[in-house]
């Protein structure tokens, strides 16, 4: 596989964040937050998000996954870290994207350092962080 | 208006190690998880990286919730992500047992530009192999807003 710095990442996209599937994740995760399945909740609180529930944190990391996975295959991740400036709202379209900033050889791998983020049409940067993903070298 | 915990409950946080033990994600949960990500299964039984959240913290033994309460959280709604950092060194495959030890590795008073107080926690988790090799380590970095709902 070719890549170079400077290279962008195929985006991929969530084209409506799912309410039912926090729903699911919260179960799975045994998360109490009524964020993520309470639209009441989300709504009494001062912050203006409406009456909307909350994406967890590791599900907008997921996408994030997904994107990777879909340029490099899976199993190619080593390592994501990741901040979390803005919520994910149910319903919303947000995209995942990223850039390669490093190329290097470590122990017979060829890694490839990213900047990676998520990103609504209106609202901007939701997630942003750096990931390392182990490539074939060509 | 909370109390504030003292600070010294907060800080005597750090070094705080949770039981440890096993985890084994089953085929079912590793279906659920990638679906509630969008994305199609990952080949040959391997687990999606999301489950880098939950399986650690339920195999070292404790809950999301527990963690909400060692902080002395207000309310669920209080707390707020720093980051998360997932480190993996190979891959996750269903109907493993790993193994998984986990500690809080930082506990600090911190206060916002505002003023306002949090205190910010570091959980750090570690996932081994059947046979004893580090697949993943995980750190979760978490703000107890004081007051701001």
């Amino acid at each position: 596989m070719n890549v170079a710095v400077g290279d962008t990442i195929p985006e991929w996209v969530m084209e409506s964040v799912c309410p039912e599937r926090m729903r699911t994740m919260a179960a799975i995760l045994r998360d109490p937050n009524p964020i993520h399945w309470d639209r009441a909740a989300v709504g009494a609180l001062p912050l203006g998000l409406g009456r909307r529930t909350i994406n967890q944190g590791p599900l907008g990391l997921s996408y994030m996954v997904n994107m990777l996975h879909a340029w490099t295959g899976p199993g190619s991740i080593r390592r994501i870290v990741m901040r979390f400036p803005q919520v994910v709202l149910d319903g919303e379209r947000v995209v995942a994207r990223g850039e390669v900033t490093a190329v290097r050889d470590e122990q017979q791998k060829r890694l490839v350092d990213c900047i990676i983020r998520l990103e609504h049409a209106e609202r901007g940067v939701l997630l942003e962080g750096n990931a390392t993903v182990a490539v074939q070298a060509s | 208006m909370h109390p504030i915990p003292p600070e010294e409950d907060i800080t005597a946080l750090a070094g705080h190690r949770f039981p440890g033990g096993e985890y084994t994600v089953a085929h079912w949960e590793n279906v659920l998880l990638t679906g509630c990500t969008g994305a199609e299964l990952l080949p040959g039984g391997m687990v999606h990286p999301v489950a880098l959240f939950h399986l650690p913290i339920a195999g070292a033994g404790t809950s999301i919730a527990e963690m909400f309460a060692l902080g002395q959280a207000e309310s669920d709604l209080s707390i707020m992500i720093e980051s998360y950092d997932w480190e993996l060194f190979d891959e996750l495959y269903e109907a493993v047992s790993y193994h998984i030890s986990g500690e809080i590795v930082s506990a600090q008073r911190c206060s916002q530009e505002n003023g306002a107080l949090y205190d910010r926690l570091v959980f750090q988790f570690e996932v081994f192999s059947p046979q004893q090799a580090l697949v993943a380590r995980t750190t979760i970095t978490w703000h107890y807003t004081r007051n701001t709902l």
